[in-house]
């Protein structure tokens, strides 16, 4: 029984790796062009011709898109399972604290105005989540502790109004920008390049390790507060801090891909289920399993539809929903 | 020998209600100390207080001659582990890795296990008897179960001071006995001081080795049980009938309710 | 709370001042914002709108071309092309994959970061912005310069233009305009303000856009259409496949409107009306001879 929660972290991770480099190598050879397979392999494995208009779509266009992928999806399954801890709440999401209701008006005005994707709208979407946050802890902090019940609800209610600004706004846009508006609705992978990537990666890689280094203080909060704060768990200081990064982190990736429902709603569940709820296990399995979830959910989205492509949040919602009410009913017995 | 707690003049107020009003007592090392009292007499607001989960609104506590005040959660949480009143719900875990839990003060950043910190928790698992459970899961468990496996817990806390918050409510009477008996093993075995707030005020009078007695955040009186525990102080504190006498197990006031239609019918009518 | 949300306001207008504005028509700067020189002789030209996949047609350039948009319709031979995409949002893979020397767009309708994208792929992009009827003859006029088309883009514009002038010529003798409501969204009811190609088409062949305003393409209630009493109703749409008939009957229910009394409600192909191209004479003479019959 030596060192047990290391060992069994270390497997679940090597194998949810695993996993996530199939799922990534699987990316480089699907799209929306049909890429000799062969040719694919050349280039993966070092040789090939690198000025070939293969090498430009595999290394140009679908890795950085698998690149994001992955990282939206550990982002979005590391956030639902930190706010399901914190706020003691099993239907807990990333979004659950105004923040897709704030980028989304944000993201929307950059669009309106024309601003480019990057970093015009992805700027004007950041912002956005961050008023929203600010407003949603400002309505809800009445003692000196980050209260769940009331954080939960005022996050419910800045949504919704959000929602209805959103509304709003699409219903006077008429002309080409409704359809970019619509797009960054339901989940947009698209449009990214080399330069964003390492940039969302400089910013999130800090924040999964600052995740992981307070694991412990959270499997003890989910026995209660005042348990946890019996066994020296800094309650107030880690809730703001787990509240801080991971709406840090989640935000981040909204600006890049709008909002993409059902990864960290469902992920956590799942792989809770399989490797149980100890966070020292959940949290690289997290980060692993939910880029490899994105990363073919991704793939479908690109490959499935004939012409064009699917938006990545409606795949993500087509199969998230049922794989959660199977999950409902699995922990029901 | 030292005071392990010392309490001077503390009150404590949630919002307008004032809970514990000028409180001052001490507790000696390796005592059975246990706090009896109404409902609403602030027994576990002072608990609170004592263990450093709530801050006093005026007045000092001491810990083995050090104040309370200013010492990090992690270095009190090795001083002084906490047994809740109520048990924690949709706990996702097993047995063992709750009683693993009760070492993270001892944990280093990472919070991963040492071989150490398993020895210690396999000796608090097999003093509170609950070995065989290790694997099954928290929620499974019986109260009496779950009760002893968050006592294994706070005892791989390590501390010199173990407080609980009415720990025999709700548990059948074997178990009642059984968790005292742990208690005082822990007392006299690793010289442990015990504080506990019981509603039992037959087993608090067996078990302790001084009583505080309180009602509305006032302390009514302290002493040994056969000190506090007398019919006047009793009915003054609890306002109802109660018969006082003497313990046939052990030399300490037996208490017994008085039910209405038991009293003698008044002379004259 | 007021302090920081000025800040957030400050914020927000400074990082708008910093966005680069985009360049005039023409050919886009590459991505180190170096001036990009197209090919001089393209053969491979991706089109990423249906219009512009007509105009090239029409200059006999239509063997130029590699690729185009799932929308690209007209003439029939576009739809042999090989597919790009949806417009206004083609697939950056299918484009690169065609290995275009030069591809043709049209400005704030393609997606700005697509075109961006393109240009790190040294893809050459080209955009032209027709707004209305001389700038989509001066688009025609540019697209010929560009490929080597100089004579068939004058002889399309001059008769284009001789055909514009005819129409105006003959409703300058009358001074009636009629008021006429053009729908172009079923439900709800939409039409077309000032600054869209249909308007300007209603105004030179003798109409009174009765939707006219600033906004592009405005609601209408009903009750809204019956108070313009309309004397001509002309109803369109931009998706195909509709049918319109049951449109056109439901306002011959209100038989108080001119239009309806008059019987002077028609159904006409969007594509005349709507398309920057050469075609849009021939939509001129179709609108002239629906609102003044009279005169065509």
């Amino acid at each position: 029984m030596n060192h047990r929660v290391v060992k069994r972290t270390l497997n679940v991770s090597v194998l949810l790796c695993l996993v996530l480099a199939s799922s990534a190598v699987l990316g480089l050879f699907t799209g929306s062009t049909g890429q000799n397979p062969w040719e694919v392999l050349a280039l993966i494995t070092g040789r090939g011709d690198p000025d070939s208009v293969t090498a430009s779509i595999i290394w140009r266009i679908r890795l950085p898109r698998v690149l994001l992928a992955s990282m939206i999806g550990a982002t979005l399954s590391l956030g639902g399972l930190v706010f399901q801890t914190l706020l003691r709440n099993p239907i807990a999401e990333p979004y659950v604290l105004g923040i897709s209701g704030g980028s989304a008006v944000g993201a929307i005005l950059g669009i309106l105005l024309g601003l480019s994707r990057f970093p015009g709208v992805a700027s004007f979407a950041f912002a956005g989540s961050m008023l929203t946050l600010l407003l949603v802890v400002s309505i809800s902090s009445g003692q000196s502790s980050v209260r769940k019940d009331s954080l939960i609800l005022a996050g419910v209610m800045v949504n919704a109004f959000c929602s209805s600004i959103i509304m709003f706004m699409v219903s006077l846009t008429r002309d080409s920008r409704l359809h970019n508006i619509l797009f960054w609705l339901m989940g947009d992978l698209s449009i990214t390049d080399q330069k964003q990537v390492l940039i969302l990666f400089g910013v999130l890689l800090p924040c999964f390790v600052v995740l992981f280094l307070f694991a412990n203080s959270m499997n003890l909060l989910l026995m209660g507060e005042d348990m946890a704060a019996g066994m020296g768990v800094d309650v107030r200081l880690i809730s703001l801090a787990l509240l801080g990064t991971t709406s840090l982190m989640v935000s981040a990736t909204v600006c890049h891909s709008g909002l993409l429902g059902f990864v960290g709603l469902v992920i956590p569940h799942l792989l809770r289920l399989l490797f149980g709820a100890d966070h020292r296990v959940l949290i690289p399995a997290c980060v692993f399993g939910g880029a490899a979830y994105l990363v073919l959910c991704d793939l479908v989205a690109r490959t499935l539809p004939a012409h064009g492509e699917m938006p990545v949040g409606v795949v993500t919602a087509m199969i998230g929903a049922p794989l959660f009410i199977f999950l409902l009913a699995k922990s029901r017995r | 020998m030292k005071p392990s707690l010392d309490v001077r003049n503390v009150s404590l107020a949630y919002g307008k209600s004032t809970v514990l009003r000028d409180i001052s007592f001490s507790v000696r090392e390796g005592e059975f100390f246990i706090i009896i009292g109404p409902n609403g007499s602030g027994k576990s607001s002072l608990l609170k207080v004592i263990a450093g989960i709530a801050r006093p609104g005026t007045g000092d506590v001491e810990l083995f001659g050090r104040p309370l005040r200013g010492r990090s959660r992690k270095a009190l949480a090795r001083a002084i582990a906490v047994v809740p009143q109520t048990q924690p719900m949709d706990v996702p875990f097993c047995v063992a890795e709750v009683v693993l839990m009760g070492r993270s003060p001892y944990m280093g950043l990472l919070g991963m296990e040492s071989p150490e910190d398993l020895r210690v928790a396999e000796n608090a698992m097999s003093f509170t008897g609950v070995s065989e459970l290790a694997r099954r899961k928290f929620d499974r468990l019986s109260t009496g179960e779950r009760q002893r496996v968050l006592i294994a817990r706070a005892i791989c806390q390590q501390p010199r001071i173990m407080v609980l918050d009415e720990p025999t409510a709700s548990l059948d009477l074997a178990h009642q006995v059984h968790i005292m008996e742990l208690m005082e093993r822990l007392r006299s075995h690793d010289g442990t001081t015990i504080i506990m707030v019981s509603h039992d005020l037959n087993l608090a009078a067996m078990y302790a080795d001084r009583l505080l007695l309180m009602r509305s955040g006032k302390i009514i009186s302290a002493g040994s049980p056969g000190e506090v525990l007398n019919y006047e102080t009793l009915e003054r504190a609890y306002g109802c009938v109660l018969l006082v006498d003497g313990n046939p197990v052990k030399n300490v006031p037996r208490i017994t309710l008085v039910p209405a239609h038991a009293l003698p019918p008044k002379s004259g009518g | 709370m007021a302090y920081p949300f000025s800040l957030i306001v400050v914020f927000f207008l400074g990082l708008s001042a910093m966005i680069p504005w985009r360049c005039e028509a023409g050919m886009l700067p590459g991505p180190g914002g170096e001036a990009l020189r197209g090919p001089d002789d393209p053969t491979r030209i991706v089109s990423l709108a249906p219009s512009i996949t007509e105009i090239l047609f029409s200059l006999g350039a239509g063997h130029r071309l590699a690729g185009a948009t799932d929308l690209c319709d007209f003439p029939s031979e576009a739809t042999l092309l090989p597919k790009v995409g949806r417009f206004p949002g083609p697939d950056l893979e299918r484009i690169v994959s065609l290995r275009p020397d030069l591809c043709i767009a049209l400005k704030n309708v393609n997606p700005a970061d697509l075109l961006d994208r393109l240009g790190t792929f040294g893809i050459p992009v080209y955009v032209v912005e027709p707004k209305d009827l001389s700038t989509t003859m001066e688009t025609i006029l540019e697209l010929g310069r560009l490929l080597d088309a100089e004579a068939s883009a004058e002889k399309l514009v001059g008769g284009m233009s001789s055909r514009v002038e005819r129409v105006k010529s003959r409703v300058a003798k009358t001074g009636s305009r009629p008021g006429v409501f053009l729908q172009i969204g079923v439900t709800p009811i939409v039409s077309v303000g000032s600054h869209t190609f249909i308007d300007e088409l209603i105004t030179v062949s003798g109409g009174r856009n009765l939707a006219q305003g600033p906004v592009p393409y405005p609601r209408f209630s009903r009750e809204q259409v019956l108070a313009l009493q309309p004397e001509v109703i002309i109803i369109t749409s931009m998706t195909r496949g509709l049918v319109f008939e049951h449109v056109r009957d439901e306002w011959r229910e209100w038989e108080s409107l001119p239009a309806v009394k008059n019987q002077r409600i028609f159904i006409v192909d969007s594509d005349l009306i709507d398309r920057p191209t050469a075609r849009l004479a021939e939509g001129l003479e179709m609108l002239a001879g629906l609102i003044h019959p009279e005169l065509f």
